[in-house]
C-alpha cells in the first residue's frame, strides 16, 4: 500500500529515462504530471482507508533488508505524515506544471523531480531510523543537481553551499540515530517511541542536540540558515516551490518525529531553550526579510521566520501545539509555495525581482493584476489574516504554546506583526503605484508593456489559493487526520503541561480589587442598565 | 519659408515643432502606422461623439431642470429591453460626456462663460425657471432659499447644449475624415491635419445658441444675439479645458490639501488629454477609461488587427486606444493651432511672422511638459 | 415566521459577502465588454436585503428577547472555538445602523464614483467591508470579533488602497494596515491569553470566568492593556491615530463609512470587552487617559487643518476619545449613545464633504467659498450634520454628550469638562469650516458649482431627515431619559459650551489664505497642530527607525557575520578536496555527486564493519 507512493514516481522516472528516442518536453511533462497525479490520488485513496482513531502507524509494511545493521524496510502512515504526503504530491504536480516548457535537458530534469518526490515520500513514510536517513540523503542529490544545472548565475555556489550544509545535517542526524540505537542497546533501528526510555538524561540531551542541529540546518533555523536564501535565489521557480513547500518540512517533520517522539525527557529539559531559539529564528528571519531588495530573498527569509513557529510549537508539545506543527507545516507549504510561484511569474514577465525598480504591477491592462491579487492574498495569509490557513495555524501555535512558554509565545507573535511589515513593503512597492520595471529614465520612453499572464500560469496559483482559503475556513479538514497521532505524541509530556503551565499563582490579597462590579457585566442591556 | 525664421536668439526650445506647424505639418510625425492609428481612432471617436452629442443636446433640451433625471441617457425612448441593457451597463458611457461638460464649465473661458455671468442671461434664466417651477411651490421655495441654485443648473445645461453642438460638428468631421481615408484621399498626417483644419475653419463662425421649450413656449437662454461662435467660444475653451487643463484624476493625484499636489491656480493644471499618462487607463480613478471603453466597440477592423498584432493583443486595448487617441489629439491640436494662427502661416511680413511665432511659442511653452516627446517615438 | 428571521440571522453578514462575490466577474475583468454597474446594483440589493432581514429579526427579538446562535467551528483537544452570534436588540439595532449607512454610502457612490471604471472592485470591497462589520456587531465570541476586526483591517487596507496607482495612497494604505496591525497583534496576544486561561472565547463564558477568576495584578493589567489595544488602533486613538488622517486618501464613500460606522465597530468591540477589561484598573485608567488626550488633542488638531476631509477625520478621533473615556469610567451605555449618534451625524457631514469635493475638484479649505447659494442639498447636509454633531439643539449627539457628561459629573468633573471642551471645539471647527466653504466670496474653484447629481443628493437629504429624526427614533426605543432625570446644570453647561464655541467660530477672523501667523509663538502652535503634533515624525524617529535599523542590522549580520563566518572558514575545507571550492564549473558537479554518494555509503559502511 505505502510502497506504491515511493514506487510510482520511480516508475515514472524509469519510463522517462528509458523512453526510446528523443523525448519531447511536453510529453515528459505529461508523464511527470500523470505520475504525480496518480500518487496524489493514491494518497487520497489512503486517506479514505485511514482510521482516524488509530493512534499508531497504519498500513505498515515490513521487509527485512540488512538484518545485521538493523535496517529494515519498514513503512508506516500516521496523522503526522499523511497531510505532508498529500502536500508533497500536490506541490510536486505544481512544480512540474509550472516548469518552463522549453527547459533544456528535459529528461534529466523530470527524472530528478520524480526522484525527489519519491525520496521525500519515503522519508515521510519511513518507520525505521536508518531508512529515514537513506531517503533523507537520497533527496539531496537530485535537489543539488536541480539547483546546480537549472539555477541562476551563481548556481554553483548556491548548490554547493546547500549540499555541504545538508550533508553536515545528514552526518549529525546519522550520528544521533546511531548513538540512540547503540546506547539503548537495541539491535533494530525500527521506530519505537520507547527507544530512548532507558537512556540517562545526559545521553539523551547530547543526542537531541545533534538532532536539533541536524534538522535545524534543514528547517532552517538561525544561525544555520544562510544556505536557504542563496539556494532560493539561484533555484528556478519550480525548485523553489518544492524546496520551500516540501523539503524544509523534512526538517520539522524529523524534529517532531524523532526528537519530540523519541527523546521526551531531553526534549522537556531543552524545550525552554528551543522555544527561545524559535523566537530568535522568527524575529531574525522577519527582520532580515524587511531589508531585502530581492522579492525571492524576502520570501526566503520569511520562510525562516515562519518555520520558527514550528519549533516553538514543537517545544511546547501540548496536544494543540503538536497539531499546530502539522498545521504550520501545511500552511507554510501552501503559502510559501504560492508566493514563490507568484514571484516566479513576476520574474518571468518582468525580468527582475528587484523591489527598488518594480512598481505598479497591479495595473489592470498592462501589468499583472491577477498575480497582484493573488500576491495580496498570499501575503495576507502569511501575515495571519483570518479566513486563511495561516491564521488558524499561527493561532494554534500560539494558543498551544502560550501556557508553557508565555514570553516566547508573545515574542513570536511580534513576528506576525513583522510579517505584515515586510510583505506590505513588497506589495506596496512592487504592485502599487505607476507601472514600471526599470528606474525612471531621463529621456522619453515608450510606455512599457508586459506580456500577458495566461490562464496556464494562473491555474496553479488559483488552486493553491483555494486550498489556503478552504483550510482557513474549515480547519477541521486538516485537523481530523492528526488528532489521535497528536495525542499519542503528547502522552509522555502530560506532566510537562502541569508543571509548566500556570506558573502564576493567584494573588489572593489583590484578587478582590481585581474583581469587577457584577452589575456592569451584562453588556447587552447596557443602555437600559446604565440609565440613572 | 526661410525668411520667416526669427532671429536665432529667440529660438524656442521646441522650435522644430513650431517650424512643423508653420509649414503645415503636424506635431505628430508622419508615418503609415500613425495615419492608420489616428484615422482609425478618430473614426471610432466620431461614432462615440455622435452618441455623446445627441445625448447632451437631448438632456439640455428635454431634461431642463428635472431634479431626478432617471432616464436622461435614454434620449426619450424608454423601452424594457433598453432599460435592461442599461442596467446591464451595456451602453455608451455618457458619464464621460458629462465629465467633459463639467470640466469645461468649471474652467470657463471664452465669451460663453462671460455671457453666463451677465445680467441678460440671469433675466432670461429667471423667466425660464419661473415658467418651469410655477406649479411647484416646493421648488420655488428652494429657489428662494438658495438663490443661485437654479441659475447654476441652467448654466450647466447651457454647457450641455454647447458641448453637444460642438461635438456634433466634430463627429461629422471625423467620420468624413475616415471616409476620405477609406477612399485613399487622405494618406499622410499633414493631410489629416489639413482636413481637420479645413473643417474647423469652415465651422468657425457657426453660431452656438440654446433655447428650451417649456409648456409650449420657447425661452431663449443663449440667443443668437449673444454672438457665441463655434471656434472661439466653444472649441477654444474646450481645447483649453479638456486637452490642456483637465481635472486631477483621483487615481493618480492626491487631493490632500497639505500635500499641495494640485495647483491652486487652474491655469497651471496639466491633467488634460495631451498630458495624460495612458498607462493607468483601465485602472481605478481614471475617468478617460470610460471614453476608451466606449471607443473599443467601434474600432475599424484595420485598427483592431493592428492592435491584435502587438504585444498582449486586445488584452490591453484600452491603453492602446488611449495611446492612439493621444496621437490623434495632437493632430487636432495641430489643426486648431494652425487655424488659430493670427496671420497666415506663409506670411511674408516679418512682423506677422513674429506674431505667429510668438503665438505658437506660447503654446509650446505649455506643451513642453506634455506627452509630445513620447508620441514622437 | 418571525422566529425564522432570527434563526437565520447568521445570514446577515453573509449577504454582504455574497454581494462581494457577485461583483467578482466585473472586478476580476472576466466581463470586459460591458460596464461594471451591475456589480454595484447587486451589492446595493444585497445591502437592502440585509437591512430588511435585520429589521424583521429586530422586530421579532424586540418582542421575544435575545437569542444566541452558536456553531462549533473548531474542536481539538482542549481547544474549542465557536462561531457565536448574539442576536439582541442592541446588536441588531447597531446592525441596522451599519446597513443603512452602508446602503446610503453605496447609493452615494453611484454618483461619486460614476466615472470610475473600477466600480465593481469598489463595491466588492464595500460588500466585504459591510459583511465584516455586520458580523462584528452580532458576534458573540471574542474569537469571531478578533477575526472580523482583522477582516476590517484588511478591507480598510484594500479600500484605502483602492486608487493604488496614486503615490500617497501607496503609503497611506500601508500605514493604515500596519498601524491597525500593531493594535491587532497586541489584541491577539490578549485573545490567546484569554483563550488559554479561560478555555472559551465566547463573551458570555468570559464574563462568567472574569467573575470567578483571580488573576495576579500584573497579568491582569497586561491582559487588559492587550485587549484595549485593538480598539485603540481601530478607533484611531492616540498613539495609533495617524492612519485615519492618511486613510482620507481613499474614496469618499468609503470615508463616510470609515468615519462613522467602522470606528464604531472598533469601539463596539471595546464595549463588549469592557467587562473583561475591568480586571485591570490600570487598563481602564489607560482608556480614560488616552481618550482624554485624543479627545482634546484631535479637536485642536482639527482646528488647524486646511484639508476638508482631514479636519473631520480628526474630529472623529476626538469623539471616539469621548467614547473611550466613557468606557474607561465604566459607563458603556453613555459610550454607546455617543458612538451611535456620532455615527449618523458624521456620515452626513462626510456626504456633504463628498459633494463639495466632486463639485470643486478640491479639498483645500483655502480655495473654497460661497457655495451655499448654489448647493442646497450639500449645504443642508452640512448644516444638519453639524447640528447633529454638537450639543446645542436636542439632536443626536446632544443626547449622547449629555448622557456622558451627566454620568461623569458626579465622580469625574474633570472628564465632564473634557466633554464640554470637545463640544465647544467641535462647534467652533464646524462654524469655521462652514464659513470657509459655504459663506464668503466665491473663488476660482468654486465659481461654477452646480449641485451634485441625484444619486448623491438623495442620500444626503435622506440622511439629513434621519438625523433630524434621531431624537424621535430614540424616544420610540425609549432611549431618551424622562424629563425628571435630566441634569439641568450639566445640560445647560453643555449647550453653553457649544454656543460659546459657535460664537467664537463665527466671530474669529478667518483669512482665506490661512497664512501662517507672523507671531512666532502662534506660528509654532499653528504648525504643531497642522502637522498633528508631528506624530508622523515621531513615528519615523522611533518605531520606524528602530525596526528599519534592526532590519538592516540583521541583514548586515547575516551577510557579513553568519555567512561570512561560514564562507571564511570555508566549510568546504572540512571535507578537504580541491574540487569542493565554490565554483560554477560543471566539473564540481561530478565531484560532489561522488562525494555525496560517499557520505551516504559511509554511514552504511561504518555500521556494516562494526557489525
Amino acid at each position: 500500500m505505502l510502497s506504491v507512493l515511493i514506487l510510482i514516481p520511480l516508475v515514472g522516472a524509469l519510463v522517462l529515462s528509458l523512453w526510446p528516442g528523443k523525448l519531447d518536453a511536453p510529453l515528459a511533462k505529461i508523464i511527470g504530471s500523470v505520475t504525480l497525479t496518480i500518487t496524489l490520488a493514491w494518497v487520497g485513496f489512503l486517506a479514505t482507508q485511514f482510521e482516524l482513531t488509530t493512534p499508531g502507524f497504519q498500513f505498515e509494511e515490513l521487509l527485512p533488508w540488512v538484518e545485521p545493521l538493523g535496517l529494515t524496510y519498514r513503512l508506516g502512515l500516521d496523522g503526522l505524515s499523511l497531510p505532508l504526503l498529500a502536500i508533497n504530491s500536490l506541490l510536486g504536480i505544481v512544480a512540474i506544471y509550472i516548469t518552463d516548457p522549453k527547459i533544456h535537458r528535459t529528461r534529466l530534469y523530470y527524472v530528478l523531480l520524480l526522484v525527489i518526490n519519491s525520496a521525500v515520500a519515503g522519508a515521510f513514510l519511513a518507520a525505521n531510523l536508518l531508512l529515514f536517513f537513506i531517503f533523507y540523503e537520497l533527496e539531496l542529490i537530485p535537489l543539488y543537481l536541480l539547483i546546480a544545472i537549472w539555477g541562476g548565475a551563481r548556481r554553483g555556489y548556491a548548490a554547493t553551499k546547500f549540499l555541504i550544509y545538508t550533508a553536515l545535517s545528514g552526518v549529525l542526524i546519522l550520528g544521533a540515530f546511531l548513538g540512540l540505537v547503540w546506547l539503548s542497546g537495541n539491535s533494530s533501528f525500527d521506530y519505537d517511541s520507547t527507544l530512548a526510555a532507558a537512556l540517562p538524561l545526559a545521553q539523551q540531551m547530547v543526542l537531541l542536540v545533534a538532532l536539533l542541529v541536524g534538522f535545524g540546518i534543514k528547517i532552517p533555523l538561525f544561525p544555520f540558515h544562510t544556505w536557504l536564501p542563496d539556494a532560493h535565489v539561484e533555484a528556478s521557480t519550480p525548485v523553489s516551490v518544492l524546496l520551500a513547500g516540501v523539503l524544509l518540512k523534512l526538517g520539522t517533520y524529523g524534529l517532531v518525529r524523532f526528537g519530540l517522539g523519541l527523546l521526551p525527557d531531553a526534549w522537556m529539559a531543552l524545550a525552554p531553550w528551543m522555544a527561545t531559539w524559535a523566537v530568535i529564528s522568527v524575529l531574525y528571519g522577519s527582520l532580515a526579510a524587511i531589508s531585502q531588495q530581492d522579492m525571492k530573498k524576502m520570501v526566503a527569509y520569511s520562510s525562516i521566520g515562519h518555520m520558527g513557529y514550528v519549533l516553538l510549537a514543537a517545544a511546547a508539545s501540548t496536544p494543540v501545539s503538536i497539531v499546530a506543527t502539522v498545521f504550520q507545516m501545511i500552511s507554510h507549504g501552501l503559502i510559501s509555495g504560492l508566493l514563490f510561484l507568484l514571484v516566479g511569474v513576476v520574474y518571468k514577465t518582468t525580468g527582475t525581482r528587484d523591489l527598488a525598480v518594480l512598481r505598479g504591477l497591479l495595473n489592470p491592462e498592462r501589468g499583472l493584476p491577477f498575480v497582484g491579487s493573488m500576491m495580496i492574498l498570499g501575503v495576507m495569509a502569511s501575515a495571519g489574516i483570518p479566513g486563511m490557513v495561516g491564521f488558524i495555524s499561527e493561532f494554534l501555535v500560539f494558543r498551544g504554546s502560550f501556557l508553557i512558554f508565555p514570553t516566547q509565545t508573545l515574542l513570536c507573535m511580534v513576528g506576525t506583526g513583522l510579517t505584515a511589515v515586510y510583505f506590505l513593503l513588497l506589495v506596496n512597492r512592487a504592485f502599487f503605484g505607476r507601472l514600471a520595471i526599470a528606474p525612471p529614465a531621463t529621456s522619453p520612453q515608450p510606455d512599457i508593456v508586459l506580456p500577458e499572464v495566461t490562464w496556464r500560469d494562473r491555474t496553479p496559483a488559483l488552486a493553491l489559493a483555494t486550498l489556503i482559503v478552504a483550510f482557513g475556513l474549515q480547519p477541521n479538514w486538516l485537523a481530523r487526520w492528526s488528532e489521535h497521532t497528536t495525542l499519542v505524541l503528547h502522552q509522555p509530556y502530560q506532566g510537562f503541561v502541569q508543571t509548566g503551565g500556570r506558573r502564576a499563582t493567584p494573588d489572593a490579597a489583590l484578587a478582590d480589587t481585581l474583581l469587577l462590579d457584577p452589575d456592569s457585566i451584562p453588556v447587552v442591556p447596557a443602555v437600559e442598565a446604565s440609565q440613572p | 519659408m526661410t525668411n520667416t525664421l526669427p532671429k536665432a536668439t529667440t529660438l524656442h526650445p521646441l522650435d522644430p515643432f513650431i517650424q512643423r506647424l508653420l509649414s503645415a505639418e503636424a506635431l505628430l510625425p508622419d508615418s503609415d502606422t500613425n495615419v492608420l492609428e489616428v484615422v482609425g481612432i478618430l473614426k471610432s471617436y466620431g461614432v462615440v461623439l455622435d452618441a455623446y452629442s445627441r445625448n447632451l443636446i437631448y438632456i439640455a433640451d428635454h431634461q431642463f431642470l428635472v431634479l431626478f433625471p432617471f432616464f436622461k441617457y435614454f434620449n426619450g425612448k424608454v423601452t424594457l429591453p433598453q432599460l435592461l441593457r442599461h442596467w446591464w451597463h451595456d451602453r455608451i458611457n455618457f458619464e464621460y460626456a458629462e465629465y467633459c461638460m463639467k470640466t469645461m464649465l468649471w474652467h470657463g473661458g471664452g465669451k460663453l462663460d462671460e455671457y453666463l455671468d451677465s445680467l441678460e442671461f440671469l433675466e432670461r434664466c429667471q423667466a425660464a425657471v419661473a415658467a418651469k417651477t410655477k406649479r411647484n411651490p416646493l421648488l420655488q421655495g428652494l429657489g428662494r432659499l438658495f438663490p443661485e441654485f437654479f441659475a447654476e443648473q441652467v448654466r450647466q445645461l447651457v454647457y450641455y447644449s454647447a458641448l453637444g453642438q460642438f461635438w456634433r460638428v466634430m463627429s461629422d468631421l471625423f467620420i468624413d475624415l475616415s471616409d476620405a481615408y477609406d477612399h485613399h484621399e487622405v494618406t499622410t498626417i499633414p493631410q489629416v491635419v489639413a482636413f481637420i483644419k479645413a473643417g474647423l475653419v469652415a465651422a468657425a463662425s457657426k453660431p452656438i445658441a440654446y433655447a428650451v421649450e417649456i409648456d409650449g413656449k420657447t425661452y431663449d437662454l443663449v440667443p443668437l444675439a449673444a454672438e457665441i461662435t463655434f471656434l472661439m467660444d466653444v472649441a477654444v475653451p474646450y481645447v483649453e479645458s479638456v486637452f490642456f487643463r483637465g481635472t486631477p484624476f483621483l487615481g493618480t493625484v492626491s487631493y490632500n490639501a497639505q500635500a499641495n499636489q494640485i495647483s491652486p491656480d487652474q491655469g497651471r493644471f496639466d491633467y488634460g488629454a495631451l498630458y495624460a499618462d495612458p498607462l493607468p487607463i483601465g485602472g481605478a480613478g481614471i475617468p478617460p477609461t470610460l471614453l476608451m471603453q466606449d471607443m473599443r466597440h467601434f474600432l475599424p477592423d484595420y485598427l483592431t488587427q493592428f492592435y491584435q498584432a502587438q504585444e498582449r493583443g486586445l488584452d490591453d486595448v484600452r491603453v492602446k486606444i488611449c495611446q492612439s487617441f493621444q496621437k490623434s489629439m495632437f493632430c487636432v491640436t495641430s489643426a486648431s493651432l494652425q487655424g488659430l494662427l493670427p496671420h497666415p502661416a506663409d506670411t511674408q511680413d516679418p512682423q506677422e511672422a513674429d506674431a505667429n511665432y510668438a503665438f505658437l511659442s506660447s503654446w509650446m511653452d505649455r506643451l513642453a511638459t506634455s506627452r509630445l516627446s513620447v508620441v514622437q517615438l | 415566521m418571525p422566529q425564522f428571521f432570527v434563526e437565520t440571522s447568521w445570514l446577515l453578514p453573509l449577504y454582504g459577502l455574497f454581494g462581494a462575490v457577485l461583483a467578482l466577474p466585473w472586478s476580476t475583468g472576466w466581463i470586459r465588454r460591458t460596464g461594471p454597474r451591475p456589480a454595484a446594483y447587486a451589492n446595493i440589493a444585497m445591502t437592502l436585503v440585509t437591512c430588511l432581514h435585520g429589521l424583521l429579526a429586530f422586530r421579532s427579538i424586540w418582542n421575544d428577547g435575545p437569542q444566541e446562535l452558536m456553531v462549533r467551528w473548531f474542536d481539538f483537544a482542549d481547544l474549542h472555538l465557536d462561531l457565536a452570534f448574539d442576536i439582541s436588540v442592541l446588536n441588531l439595532g447597531v446592525l441596522e445602523l451599519i446597513t443603512v449607512m452602508s446602503l446610503l454610502a453605496q447609493i452615494f457612490a453611484l454618483g461619486y464614483m460614476e466615472k470610475d471604471w473600477a466600480l465593481a472592485r469598489f463595491y466588492s470591497l464595500m460588500g466585504f467591508f459591510e459583511a465584516a462589520m455586520s458580523g462584528l456587531v452580532l458576534s458573540g465570541s471574542l474569537f469571531v470579533s478578533y477575526s472580523l476586526l482583522e477582516m476590517l483591517t484588511l478591507s480598510t487596507y484594500l479600500l484605502v488602497g483602492f486608487w493604488y496607482a496614486q503615490p500617497l495612497v501607496v503609503t497611506a494604505a500601508r500605514d493604515a494596515f500596519l498601524t491597525k496591525r500593531v493594535g491587532d497583534v497586541l489584541l491577539l496576544m490578549g485573545v490567546v491569553t484569554l483563550c488559554a486561561l479561560a478555555g472559551s472565547l465566547n463573551f458570555n463564558d468570559l464574563y462568567e470566568w472574569v467573575k470567578v477568576e483571580d488573576l495576579p495584578p500584573l497579568l491582569a493589567t497586561l491582559l487588559g492593556l492587550a485587549l484595549i489595544s485593538g480598539p485603540i488602533g481601530k478607533c484611531a486613538q492616540f498613539p495609533l491615530h495617524l492612519w485615519l488622517d492618511e486613510a482620507m486618501e481613499g474614496p469618499n464613500p468609503a470615508s463616510i463609512l470609515r468615519n462613522s460606522v467602522v470606528v464604531t465597530c472598533g469601539a463596539y468591540v471595546l464595549i463588549r470587552l469592557q467587562p473583561i477589561v475591568v480586571l485591570s484598573p490600570i487598563a481602564l485608567g489607560t482608556l480614560v487617559v488616552l481618550g482624554t488626550i485624543t479627545a482634546i488633542g484631535a479637536s485642536l488638531v482639527a482646528l488647524a487643518q486646511v484639508d476638508l476631509k482631514r479636519t473631520f477625520s480628526y474630529s472623529t478621533s476626538a469623539y471616539l476619545g469621548l467614547v473611550f473615556i466613557a468606557v474607561g469610567c465604566e459607563w458603556p451605555g453613555a459610550a454607546l449613545m455617543v458612538l451611535l449618534t456620532h455615527a449618523v451625524a458624521k456620515a452626513l457631514i462626510f456626504m456633504s464633504v463628498g459633494g463639495i469635493i466632486l463639485t470643486t475638484n478640491s479639498q483645500d479649505l483655502t480655495e473654497m467659498g460661497g457655495l451655499w447659494r448654489k448647493m442646497p442639498a450639500t449645504t443642508l447636509a452640512y448644516g444638519v450634520g453639524g447640528l447633529g454633531m454638537v450639543g446645542i439643539l436636542p439632536l443626536g449627539c446632544f443626547w449622547g454628550l449629555r448622557m456622558g457628561a451627566d454620568f461623569l459629573s458626579s465622580d469625574n468633573p474633570v472628564l465632564t469638562a473634557v466633554f464640554f471642551l470637545v463640544n465647544g471645539l467641535t462647534a467652533l471647527n464646524l462654524i469655521r469650516v462652514f464659513r470657509l466653504v459655504f459663506l464668503g466670496q466665491t473663488q476660482p474653484k468654486t465659481r461654477r458649482a452646480p449641485e451634485v447629481p441625484w444619486q448623491m443628493a438623495v442620500p444626503m437629504v435622506t440622511l439629513s431627515i434621519i438625523t433630524l429624526l434621531v431624537p424621535v427614533i430614540m424616544a420610540n426605543l425609549s432611549l431618551l431619559p424622562p424629563w425628571e432625570f435630566i441634569n439641568g446644570p450639566v445640560t445647560a453647561m453643555l449647550i453653553l459650551s457649544g454656543l460659546v464655541g459657535a460664537v467664537i467660530g463665527a466671530m474669529m477672523p478667518l483669512s482665506k489664505s490661512l497664512a501662517r501667523s507672523q507671531r512666532r509663538s502662534l506660528r509654532i502652535a499653528q504648525d504643531l497642530l497642522a502637522y498633528d503634533f508631528y506624530t508622523e515624525r515621531l513615528y519615523d524617529k522611533t518605531v520606524v527607525a528602530a525596526i528599519s535599523g534592526l532590519a538592516q542590522f540583521s541583514s548586515w549580520f547575516d551577510n557579513y557575520v553568519v555567512d561570512g563566518l561560514v564562507n571564511g572558514i570555508g566549510l568546504a575545507s572540512i571535507f578537504g578536496g580541491e574540487g569542493l571550492k565554490y565554483s560554477a564549473s560543471g566539473q564540481s558537479q561530478l565531484y560532489l555527486l561522488t562525494i555525496m554518494a560517499g557520505v551516504g555509503l559511509l554511514g552504511i559502511f561504518m555500521t556494516w564493519t562494526l557489525w
